[in-house]
């Protein structure tokens, strides 16, 4: 088969486009392919991000989607901004933009939650939030049987260190 | 100081060597597409000073380095195309044996990437892991519970790992088994391409064989994945071999690749990969008495911008041809 770009060459690049369901094939000589911006398909980290988001993301559906109005408060980046550029402008816009992201990731990986390593600054945060939970679980425990013993001193005490905890939690949110 | 392909390494015969890539990001700065130069430096030696005193590694800025250095990193796999396509605002960390490379201000902040000789991605990992806690110590990254560690392509979120095999598979690309495995273990996951040359024909019978997803498997579960693969892939490339190896046809390529590497006086690139991949597979066969470090060595080290950088100048494509035979002959 003739490449379909330059009809001279034998095609030995076969592409295969879906694309919202509409499927396109494409037979092309590795130099038009090449030209064309196929070779890069497949390179180490990523296959061409930058094309796979504008074809998700048509103009209709952009602008059905408000992509030009919403913004990162932190790095100033619209959605239309992501998806012109084919890059995400920093950590904050995942959570600006999660809801929209979230069908591109999902085609991507077929998964949408992280499992595996998680960064020495996380591991100590949930360490510490169970800690913090499993105090307030001991202390209403302890309530519970000073209230049943009709211990009533000591369940006041109780009860104030549950507040006092509580408000902790709720102040640091 | 030995590299790390000079090494030998499990699985030699078939796997040529393993590397682990982990991308990270610093919570506090956009993306390396959203920062300035000024930036960008700022952000590769907050990284650099992490590492300080804690392990042993080279600091470069990438516009300090000719164009045929920074070709020649590329070709040997130890900076990415990608990172060598522009110098501006980018450095490397790089240790003696170019084991352990990183690229600073690529598309992320920090990809970090360790090399081993044959099949080795448990101990690439460890290495890379290690790595990746001590810059950590310092500095605190882009990451959320949900999505894991933050890149600058949604294509690298989770793990933030690519974990990689180089294979060599000349009796399967001989049988032409290679579209159809591609594609089998495109399924599971993995990406089966050419390790040199374009994608569609690649040189050497070389193949990488990496993770496509990063996303919902944790590095265990994708370094499992990619190892059983792979040794599947090299015990059919094994039982395709021994099919192959009574063949007069075979012997008769194999030595004569070996007659022409060790006689001829202009080698391109295409042709000189083409030979040696029928070199290596006579030398694992027992037909040549040719060591496969020599073998590794030649493969890795003859890409035309390594020769320039290793004769000091640039030669015309004549010129390095004439110069690439030289070598051949002289090592073999």
């Amino acid at each position: 088969m003739l490449c379909q770009n330059c009809q001279k060459n034998e095609a030995t690049t076969h592409i295969k486009r879906i694309v919202n369901g509409e499927t396109t094939q494409a037979h092309l000589c590795s130099d038009c392919a090449k030209s064309l911006g196929y070779d890069s398909m497949f390179t180490d980290f990523s296959f061409n991000f930058p094309d796979m988001l504008s074809s998700f993301f048509n103009d209709t559906a952009l602008a059905s989607l408000g992509a030009h109005t919403l913004r990162c408060e932190k790095c100033g980046s619209s959605f239309g901004d992501i998806v012109r550029s084919g890059r995400i402008g920093c950590a904050d816009c995942y959570e600006t933009f999660y809801d929209k992201l979230l069908p591109l990731l999902e085609r991507v990986h077929g998964k949408t939650n992280h499992v595996g390593k998680i960064p020495n600054s996380f591991e100590e945060i949930a360490k510490e939030e169970k800690s913090e939970h499993s105090e307030l679980e001991t202390l209403r425990a302890e309530l519970d049987e000073a209230v049943k013993a009709q211990n009533y001193e000591k369940a006041a005490e109780l009860r104030d260190k549950i507040k006092e905890l509580e408000s902790e939690g709720k102040t640091d949110e | 100081m030995n590299k790390w392909y000079i090494g030998e390494g499990d699985h030699n015969d078939i796997v040529i060597s393993t590397r682990i890539r982990l991308a990270r990001n610093l919570k506090d700065y956009p993306f390396p597409a959203r920062l300035d130069n000024k930036s960008k430096i700022k952000v590769n030696e907050l990284v650099r000073d992490a590492l300080e005193g804690r392990e042993k590694l080279d600091y470069t800025e990438l516009k300090t380095l000719t164009r045929a250095q920074i070709v020649s990193l590329a070709e040997r796999h130890i900076i990415s195309t990608e990172f060598a396509s522009s110098s501006d605002g980018r450095a490397l960390l790089m240790s003696e044996d170019e084991q352990i490379s990183i690229m600073l201000c690529e598309e992320d902040h920090i990809r970090l990437q360790v090399m081993k000789s044959g099949l080795d991605l448990q101990g690439a990992y460890e290495l890379a892991d290690r790595i990746d806690n001590e810059i950590n110590e310092k500095l605190e990254y882009a990451f959320d519970e949900r999505l894991g560690y933050l890149t600058q392509f949604p294509t690298n979120l989770g793990t933030g790992m690519r974990a990689s095999v180089v294979l060599h598979l000349p009796a399967l690309a001989e049988k032409g088994q290679l579209n159809s495995l591609a594609s089998t273990v495109s399924k599971l996951g993995l990406t089966l391409r050419g390790a040199y040359g374009d994608g569609t024909a690649p040189f050497g019978d070389l193949y990488q064989l990496s993770n496509q997803v990063s996303l919902g498997i944790s590095e265990k579960a994708a370094i499992d994945n990619l190892k059983t693969i792979a040794l599947q892939l090299a015990a059919q490339e094994r039982s395709a071999r021994e099919e192959m190896k009574d063949s007069k046809l075979t012997e008769d390529a194999v030595y004569r690749a070996y007659g022409i590497l060790k006689s001829a006086r202009i080698l391109s690139t295409k042709e000189f990969m083409t030979l040696i991949s029928r070199v290596r597979y006579g030398a694992v066969c027992g037909m040549l008495k040719v060591d496969l470090k020599t073998i590794n060595e030649l493969m890795v080290s003859l890409q035309p911008a390594t020769i320039n950088a290793f004769v000091g100048r640039t030669l015309t494509k004549d010129e390095r041809d004439v110069e690439r035979a030289n070598i051949v002959r002289d090592r073999l």
